[in-house]
């Protein structure tokens, strides 16, 4: 398989070469011009995603995602920085974890979310920011270590440099306040999705304070722990990538009334430490 | 505590309320000029004029620079890699492409300028015109961002006669198939 891949690969870049050759004999701004660059940034995009197949994952085997997880972003999102993601899963066997790529941006592994038993892990939304035109990569781990990929293309760029909100002091001001809802009704044993809002500049080195005119230091969240009654919900590993006061909607089974306790760390290694009861008093 | 956190995120739609303006720009209504440099965010709807200079669009640039020996400038910005990040962390940042026989200068751009940026701005200009005011200069960056166009006044604020401003930028260019190449940045001696 690996090897029909490689050849696949070699023979889209060979017809690229061969029609850019093409391409300069004739005019420039040709039709045959345009596809053979639009071939050749297809078959880049393609070099990228391998390349950072290798990086995280190695020589594991990455199966088609289809009927196992799907990616849904806006393809043309209005803001770079808050770029809506959802992450659905449906498999035979239950899903361990998720990873999402987004391949352009400098740190291109923005999260990974590992399910714990009180997990119901069927869907996943969060917000990114998206530095440049870009495909994007969800990756289901299965609990039997089987890996499947699906992707989306988005067309937005500039999310890295995107400021937060007016200047540092605001966007620092109630850093690690958080917020929970229940969406739908709660009912013991019954799996139910909730919303986690939580407040923190996540800045990643980029962004200029709008004031003072300087690049304000990094500082952004690397993990939150979210567990029901002393219980796994998910652990996520983020980065920059993840958006300024990030909003993630997740699928859990409370098992009867209790407490979801959130734990957030960040790059300066704060926790911030919140519980909330649910069904909510 | 929760409606203390209800009282920010409120604060958040007032923030909405002031981005208002450009979300209108967005929709279509005209950004005038900034008398000075652009101070605000990078990104977002830009002028659609500079003062001095010349808007030049994708399919004339493209014949320009067949036709005309033209300095080209990009002024993206470049990726930085956020020292607390995790050591084993995946830090690949994409390689920079430009048009061919660009020069990428990042923080040309900026609204303010540090000396050492300014410097080399101006020096890499000297050597890209030959010395010469009157050579022609391209400056971009990307679709819908302020930095090629603070550049553009700029390199206009140092005397250049033949500004051109590319607006649509690296997007309009790739978008319209037109070949590109790899460049390191040039970057400021300390």
């Amino acid at each position: 398989m690996g090897v029909t891949r490689t050849l696949l690969l070699a023979l889209v870049m060979s017809t690229v070469a061969a029609l850019g050759h093409a391409a300069v004999a004739n005019a420039d701004d040709s039709q045959a011009a345009m596809k053979a660059h639009a071939a050749q940034d297809e078959a880049e995009r393609a070099a990228r995603w391998k390349d950072l197949q290798h990086e995280i994952f190695g020589a594991r085997f990455l199966g088609d995602g289809a009927g196992v997880i799907q990616i849904a972003a806006p393809e043309h999102a209005l803001d770079a920085a808050l770029v809506p993601v959802t992450l659905t899963m449906k498999a035979a066997q239950p899903i361990k974890g998720v990873y999402l790529v987004i391949d352009n941006n400098p740190a291109p592994l923005a999260s990974h979310f590992t399910f714990g038993p009180r997990a119901d892990p069927r869907i996943l939304k969060l917000r990114v920011r998206v530095n440049m035109y870009t495909y994007m990569h969800a990756v289901a781990e299965t609990v039997d270590g089987k890996l499947f990929v699906a992707q989306q293309f988005i067309k937005t760029s500039g999310g890295c440099s995107a400021p937060v909100g007016s200047d540092d002091a605001a966007a620092m001001k109630d850093m690690g306040l958080m917020k929970l809802h229940i969406l739908g009704n709660f009912a013991a044993g019954k799996p139910v999705q909730a919303q986690l809002m939580i407040r923190h500049p996540n800045f990643n080195g980029m962004q200029m304070d709008q004031i003072t005119r300087t690049f304000t230091p990094p500082r952004f969240i690397r993990s939150i722990d979210a567990s029901y009654d002393g219980e796994a919900v998910f652990h996520l590993d983020s980065d920059i990538s993840l958006s300024t006061d990030p909003v993630i909607t997740f699928g859990f089974v409370p098992d009867k009334k209790g407490t979801m306790q959130l734990v957030v760390r960040d790059s300066k290694d704060v926790s911030f430490h919140h519980s909330f009861d649910v069904p909510a008093a | 505590m929760a409606r203390c956190l209800r009282g920010r995120l409120r604060h958040g739609s007032v923030m909405l309320a002031l981005w208002l303006p450009l979300l209108a720009a967005a929709a279509g209504a005209h950004v005038p000029e900034p008398t000075g440099f652009w101070m605000g965010p990078t990104r977002g709807p830009v002028a659609t004029t500079v003062k001095g200079g010349k808007v030049i669009h994708t399919r004339k640039l493209a014949a320009l620079l067949k036709a005309d020996d033209v300095m080209v400038v990009d002024v993206s910005d470049a990726p930085k890699r956020p020292d607390p990040m995790a050591p084993g962390a995946v830090w690949l940042p994409v390689p920079h492409r430009v048009i061919p026989g660009g020069v990428w200068i990042p923080g040309a751009g900026l609204g303010a300028i540090p000396p050492a940026i300014d410097k080399l701005f101006r020096e890499r200009l000297a050597m890209g015109t030959h010395q010469d005011p009157t050579h022609e200069l391209v400056i971009y960056c990307h679709k819908s961002c302020w930095l090629s166009w603070n550049a553009a006044k700029r390199a206009i604020s140092y005397g250049y006669k033949s500004v051109y401003w590319f607006p649509d930028g690296m997007e309009g260019w790739r978008g319209a198939g037109l070949p590109t190449v790899v460049a390191e940045p040039q970057v400021a001696l300390p």
